[in-house]
């Protein structure tokens, strides 16, 4: 007995120093690994220059994970195995609840104020910052201007009607028209959903919208203006080349770089690999049509690809430490402009030299109006399912009063998620 | 040599033709893992101009070959001898005991394979996660064990009707305990199937996707060349050039093994096939 | 008598040492996962809050009531099943009688058929994307045939024999070993008197041969159809699913219902039920076939 107690004793004397010793040693000495998932491969070159420059400031050591389309499968096992990474990426908006219960609320970090406020919309839910903004993007028509120029294009279109008399006079030169993206599952939405851009507005503003598609009283069928978005789909799939539902990225990029075809439907993150092809194509930003009307033509402007810290996360201070390091020191602040080309959400950061980012801030200077990204508000996963019943629609699976049916159907099963 | 009908020569002539075809889309990945990315995008089918390695290179760097082809290798051969193994205890006993009972534990292990990995995958990483077997090559092998046998087990169930009876019962009055006697002499009769069974685990294993994906990928030391592979095909991008030769050097072992062992396989299924 | 029992208790303890390591290894990786998971189909779970809610049978209703797209899924994958079961077989069956004859160069032509058996099918998927598309696109300009400027992909309708194709194209390289296996059990004196007798050789094929192979036939079609039924990882890199949900099966369906719209619980219950199919199908199949191999 008395033994046991002389033993208990001396371990109880011993294991405190033990634990505080381990807990000092992954605080100070010990060097911090933060354990990060992000999507995007493409940008693996730029993760990798960022992780070494923070590693040499700093030496804390990021060990990113990049994957595409697993992407959310593996996140959700990671989650639900308790092995929450430190630093994740996710979309903004309707991302906000679903990872809701495992992130780290952002409002009162000193960084934040450095970050533009129209860039915070997307990660704010009742004044809280739950979310980083990583990239401000834009995505509209994008056209080589030497095509334009052959065809005797001086006049740039922005209503429908001067979309279709352009495309007519490319095709007269012998000039495919559109490359459509169609395969890809996120470029048709991201086209179809401009051309409804302007009218949400005639449904109550952004929030009223998609809370009543999201309770059902309001229904695609009811939204008069989805013949636009039918018009302009009917539109680049009639002048979209011979098989307008097999163009995917690498098409599309490739064709307008070689002057095969005359216009896009792409986001700013396209010029990169267009410039792989041809370093010295010239190109543009074009307005997204909405029907006839030329003043409400804009293009799509927002940040929606988000950093968000794991609240939970043993690495928290470390994270946040990164984050700040990414929006004040000198090379973050010129990371996204000058390595990845992309704007960045950050106050006073340099512009990136890339033609259509600079196009995108030029014309919203002029007034050309720019829209968020709605359907990002819609609930997770809306964007691929509707996605694919348009895909269904340009391959002439289903017509428009069919499509219609098929989107409400699609979404209430996506609405349902959220009851 | 016999001597060959022309009848025969012909057919030899237009099976070899049809291979040829058959073979003409890996074909075009072997000329264009030369090629240059712009060179790719002109023109498929030519020829590329020079046998230019450097893509090759550049993807072995990128893919860190010897780490993750360790990896690879570690999981594939503890999963296969682990099948192997199991599979070919139980499908023995399973096969010579001949009772009702038996042959209902035979149908609860085989039922696995028809059942979708998708609709159990998050429950199996989070068991797996308990007993700590993510986040290592090791224990990705481990789990291939109970993925693998069912089929396993079935081949060896099948193929063990053809070894006579007798064998057993000599082994075991020679006084040998149960599994000695099935080492020494039941297993080396049951190598055909054996042989087959390595065959088909081995390259599931080596070219599997989702199960590395989901309980290697926090820990980056830990990945296949399967998902390192994958990562040149991205979202806004893919790397055709670098790819196409990622792709060849991660199926390259692959075809060594099923060259250095093609012979025995037909004898494995022959008649393991038959005799279900 | 009590040796007797002690030597029932031995066997018992035998049978037991075989097997239970096998069956512990698949209730592990399998089985207790499964059952986990048929747990969650009675809840609605988004995979990631933390507590799921229980809402008994309601999923199951959803999905055998409301849910035009899974049906739509579950005959898209039906037919393809069909398509490529077939195919598959009468071809890999062709094949190995051609290979199993008296012909030359036999060993590298069956490992030339078996090589696309070795690739990964999510690989496979990309191979063939970048075939219909770039390498068609090529062999138009250089030939003018006008079978390569068909949208293969895009098509609705021809999208479904391009999958087919893909399969076919994986797969057969296994079955035709399996076959090649089967027929290398047939006795040769049991051909050599029938060429006596004068049967031509479809005839002898029918007649002879099929018969005895017959197990391997069962064997081969049993795993083709499970597979085909589960079919989803060439879908996903090949198609996507689309063109619209033209070439959605059931396995990508439910995994977009899990993973993509986070509804995991549906997504689990639509699983049970694609288990329970496949179940019942092979079980027929199974049946049927080892009834042709008594008959005959």
């Amino acid at each position: 007995m008395k033994k046991a107690l002389l033993v208990l004793s001396v371990m109880l004397l011993l294991v405190p120093p033990l634990f505080s010793n381990g807990a000092k040693e992954t605080s100070t000495t010990k060097p911090v690994t933060l354990d990060v998932m992000f999507y995007s491969p493409e940008l693996s070159e730029q993760y990798d220059d960022m992780v070494s420059a923070y590693f040499k400031e700093t030496g804390v050591k990021l060990e990113i994970t990049v994957l595409q389309t697993d992407y959310r499968s593996v996140l959700t096992s990671r989650i639900n195995t308790g092995d929450v990474p430190d630093v994740f990426m996710s979309s903004a908006y309707a991302d906000n609840s679903t990872y809701k219960d495992y992130v780290y609320d952002l409002t009162n970090e000193s960084f934040i104020s450095q970050i533009e406020p129209s860039a915070l919309q997307g990660v704010t839910v009742n004044g809280r910052v739950l979310g980083y903004p990583f990239l401000v993007q834009s995505h509209s028509f994008i056209y080589n201007k030497k095509v334009f120029k052959d065809a005797g294009i001086t006049v740039l279109p922005k209503t429908l009607k001067e979309f279709e008399d352009v495309a007519k006079k490319l095709q007269a030169k012998g000039i495919q028209p559109f490359a459509t993206g169609f395969k890809e599952f996120w470029v048709l939405p991201q086209t179809a959903w401009q051309a409804l851009a302007p009218s949400i507005g005639n449904y109550g503003g952004y929030e009223k919208f998609v809370a009543s598609l999201n309770d059902g009283s309001l229904k695609f069928k009811d939204i008069k203006e989805m013949s636009q978005v039918f018009d302009l789909l009917d539109l680049i799939k009639a002048y979209g080349g011979p098989k307008p539902n097999e163009s995917d990225f690498n098409d599309q990029t490739s064709s307008l770089a070689t002057g095969k075809v005359g216009i896009i439907h792409q986001g700013n993150w396209a010029e990169d690999t267009i410039r792989k092809t041809n370093p010295e194509v010239e190109i543009g930003f074009l307005v997204g049509p909405a029907g006839q009307n030329a003043a409400a033509a804009g293009i799509m402007f927002d940040s929606n690809q988000t950093i968000r810290i794991a609240k939970d996360g043993k690495n928290l201070s470390a994270a946040l430490d990164w984050l700040k390091w990414l929006t004040t020191s000198e090379y973050g602040k010129n990371w996204i402009p000058t390595k990845i080309k992309q704007m960045s959400p950050i106050k006073g950061a340099g512009a990136p030299d890339s033609q259509i980012a600079v196009e995108t801030v030029g014309q919203l200077g002029a007034g050309v109006p720019g829209y968020p990204w709605f359907y990002q508000m819609w609930p997770t996963g809306t964007e691929q399912q509707l996605g694919s019943i348009l895909q269904g629609y340009c391959a002439g699976q289903t017509n428009r009063a069919q499509t219609l049916d098929a989107l409400d159907a699609a979404y209430s099963k996506i609405a349902k998620a959220l009851q | 040599m016999k001597k060959r009908t022309p009848a025969s020569l012909a057919l030899t002539a237009v099976t070899a033709l049809i291979a040829i075809l058959y073979l003409y889309p890996l074909f075009l990945v072997i000329i264009n893992s030369f090629k240059t990315f712009s060179e790719i995008t002109s023109n498929v089918i030519s020829l590329p101009s020079s046998l230019n390695l450097s893509n090759f290179v550049k993807a072995f760097a990128i893919m860190q070959y010897p780490r993750y082809f360790l990896n690879t290798f570690i999981a594939t051969s503890i999963g296969v001898v682990g099948v192997v193994t199991l599979s070919s205890l139980a499908g023995f006993k399973l096969s010579r005991t001949k009772t009702r009972y038996s042959w209902v534990v035979f149908m609860v292990m085989i039922a696995p394979m028809m059942i979708p990995f998708h609709s159990f995958m998050i429950a199996l990483v989070k068991i797996a996660k308990s007993l700590s077997l993510t986040g290592s090559p090791i224990g990705l092998g481990v789990l291939y064990w109970g993925l693998g046998t069912p089929l396993a087990l079935f081949l060896y169930h099948g193929f063990v009707k053809s070894v006579p009876q007798e064998l057993d019962d000599c082994a075991l009055i020679d006084g040998a305990s149960p599994i000695r006697a099935f080492a020494q002499v039941i297993f080396p009769l049951l190598q055909p199937v054996t042989v087959s069974v390595i065959v088909i685990n081995a390259m599931w294993m080596w070219n599997d996707f989702l199960l590395p994906l989901l309980v290697l990928s926090g820990s980056k030391k830990a990945l296949t060349l399967q998902l390192a592979t994958y990562n040149f095909f991205g979202m806004y991008k893919i790397d055709w050039n670098f790819a196409m030769a990622g792709v060849l050097l991660t199926l390259a072992p692959a075809i060594l093994l099923y060259l250095s062992l093609q012979k025995h396989i037909i004898k494995g299924m022959t008649a393991g096939a038959v005799k279900t | 008598m009590t040796s007797l029992s002690k030597k029932k208790l031995n066997k018992a303890g035998v049978f037991i040492g075989f097997t239970l390591p096998a069956f512990l290894a698949i209730l592990l990786s399998v089985e207790l996962p499964f059952l986990m998971s048929i747990l969650y189909s009675f809840t609605k779970w988004n995979g990631l809050d933390k507590v799921p809610v229980f809402i008994g049978f309601a999923n199951y209703i959803e999905a055998l009531t409301d849910d035009p797209a899974m049906l739509k899924a579950l005959w898209f994958t039906i037919t393809l099943t069909f398509f490529t079961v077939i195919i598959t077989n009468v071809l890999a069956l062709l094949l190995a009688v051609i290979l199993d004859s008296d012909i030359a160069g036999k060993n590298f032509l069956r490992a030339a058929f078996y090589v696309p058996n070795i690739i990964s099918l999510i690989i496979i998927g990309y191979i063939w994307r970048f075939i219909y598309g770039n390498a068609f696109d090529s062999f138009f300009a250089a030939t003018g045939l006008p079978v390569f400027m068909l949208s293969w992909l895009g098509d609705t309708h021809l999208v479904l024999f391009s999958v087919v194709i893909v399969s076919v194209w994986h797969s057969l390289g296994f079955y035709l070993v399996v076959y090649i296996a089967g027929l290398q059990t047939v006795p040769k004196d049991l051909i050599e008197a029938s060429m006596i007798d004068g049967a031509n050789p479809f005839a002898r094929f029918f007649k002879i041969t099929l018969p005895i192979i017959m197990p391997s036939v069962t064997v081969a079609v049993f795993h083709s159809l499970s597979n085909g039924l589960k079919a989803f990882d060439v879908i996903f890199s090949l198609t996507s699913g689309g063109p619209g949900s033209a070439t959605t099966t059931i396995a990508l369906d439910i995994y977009r219902t899990a993973f993509v719209i986070n509804r995991f619980g549906y997504g689990t219950a639509k699983s049970v039920i694609l288990f329970l199919l496949i179940l019942v199908l092979t079980f027929f199949q199974v049946r049927m076939f080892k009834q042709m191999e008594v008959e005959v």
